[in-house]
């Protein structure tokens, strides 16, 4: 249970048809939203694949602007703002 | 007491210290131990990884003792795996929650300011393969603490809607607390559904205020839970997996009976205990407990219909 330094590709989809911008925002980018932007499949989906090292990370999605959670995220907490975030752990 | 006025979080420092896991063993131990042995073959993991964890601590109530005197395999597996990896406290208490409050405190006398408390009930069954999952998933509740600044992390298992412990929860917990207490209600309901959790690990500094309080013998999550609200502390809460009681009766309508009731008991001395010293509280008091009584009726009518 000893977290080891590595990095993991972690997959995040974020269900949002109508959005006109989608980006992923978390500690792991100091919550910069032009980091991490979202790409848009056929499904209307929108994904990315991110590396992230062994550990519990925050983080949210932006939809266009608005910072919203992941309904299927693993845990909820708040980030430095005191605003809800969600919480993945990365093993 | 008057509350204080909610503002930021408040910041504690940031952890590196030892967990402690505290083992709450059955009430009612099982014929078959395989959810037990499973559950201490994570209690010997811990014990083997002295760095980062403490010696655990495996409390078990001594009417469960008294009840398996002469059960050769009780008494063997006390002997070759609780008491082998972890230390045993035997405890008299009157509930779960007074079990949790010998250990947790027991742990926080040998712990220091940035360790980890983290409660692992044992009736449960470990042993399915929903149950090893959520085994391998428990560690998580103090390691967030610990790496995300965290005050108390709460664990959450995972039931479908018409699981007993949702159920009460829905009709009784949360309607009670919308009544009593209906802004932290609305932060803890922003959290978990599952105020009631026997999952969550808390840290040093908030676990010695919690137990300079009125400790409760029954539902001390939902005061936890309170009490981080009013402090400002940070909460976290992770889905740890489905996971189901050992089967002990919790499934009976006497005993959804018995847990709204004694939620409702424990709400309206935790409001009298906050509001007691101002001015015309017992107006107010009064006016809480007559629409209380009409929850707690309406949530028993309710769980009559669907429990029995």
């Amino acid at each position: 249970m000893t977290p080891l330094k590595t990095l993991r590709a972690v997959n995040f989809i974020c269900q949002a048809p109508h959005a006109q911008s989608v980006s992923l925002v978390g500690d792991f980018n100091a919550w910069n939203p032009t980091a991490h932007p979202m790409k848009q499949g056929p499904d209307k989906a929108w994904t990315i694949a991110v590396e992230l090292k062994h550990g519990h990370h925050r983080y949210a999605f932006l939809v266009d602007g608005a910072l919203t959670l992941d309904p299927r995220a693993q845990g909820v907490t708040r980030n430095d703002k005191n605003e809800r975030v969600c919480l993945i752990p990365v093993s | 007491m008057k509350k204080p006025t909610r503002t930021t979080r408040a910041t504690a420092p940031r952890n590196t210290g030892k967990i402690h896991p505290v083992v709450i063993f059955p009430f009612s131990p099982p014929d078959d131990y395989s959810n037990l042995q499973e559950l201490f073959g994570l209690v010997k993991r811990l014990n083997a990884d002295r760095s980062r964890y403490a010696r655990p601590l495996t409390v078990i109530d001594g009417k469960t003792h008294r009840a398996q005197s002469g059960n050769a395999r009780y008494a063997r597996f006390r002997e070759d795996t609780v008491a082998v990896h972890s230390e045993i406290i035997d405890a008299w208490g009157v509930d779960t929650c007074q079990m949790w409050y010998t250990g947790l405190g027991q742990a926080w006398e040998r712990g220091q300011p940035g360790d980890v408390y983290w409660l692992i009930p044992g009736d449960f069954n470990y042993g399915s393969p929903s149950g090893l999952e959520v085994l391998s998933r428990l560690h998580d509740l103090p390691e967030i603490i610990q790496e995300l600044n965290q005050d108390v992390c709460i664990g959450e298992i995972v039931t479908d809607h018409c699981n007993s412990k949702q159920l009460i929860d829905t009709y009784g917990t949360f309607a009670l607390l919308y009544n009593w207490f209906p802004t932290e209600a609305q932060e803890i309901r922003e959290y978990t559904e599952r105020p009631r959790s026997e999952f969550f690990a808390v840290r040093h500094e908030f676990l010695g205020d919690l137990l300079g309080r009125r400790w409760f013998a029954y539902e001390q999550t939902v005061v936890l839970l309170l009490q981080a609200i009013f402090s400002h502390k940070r909460i976290s809460r992770f889905r740890v997996g489905e996971i189901t009681d050992l089967l002990d009766g919790r499934e009976s309508l006497a005993s959804a009976v018995q847990q709204v009731e004694r939620t409702e008991r424990v709400l309206k001395t935790v409001w009298r205990e906050l509001h007691q010293r101002e001015p015309g509280w017992i107006e107010e008091y009064h006016a809480l407990e007559t629409r209380s009584e009409q929850i707690r009726r309406t949530a028993i009518t309710i769980l009559e219909r669907l429990l029995s």
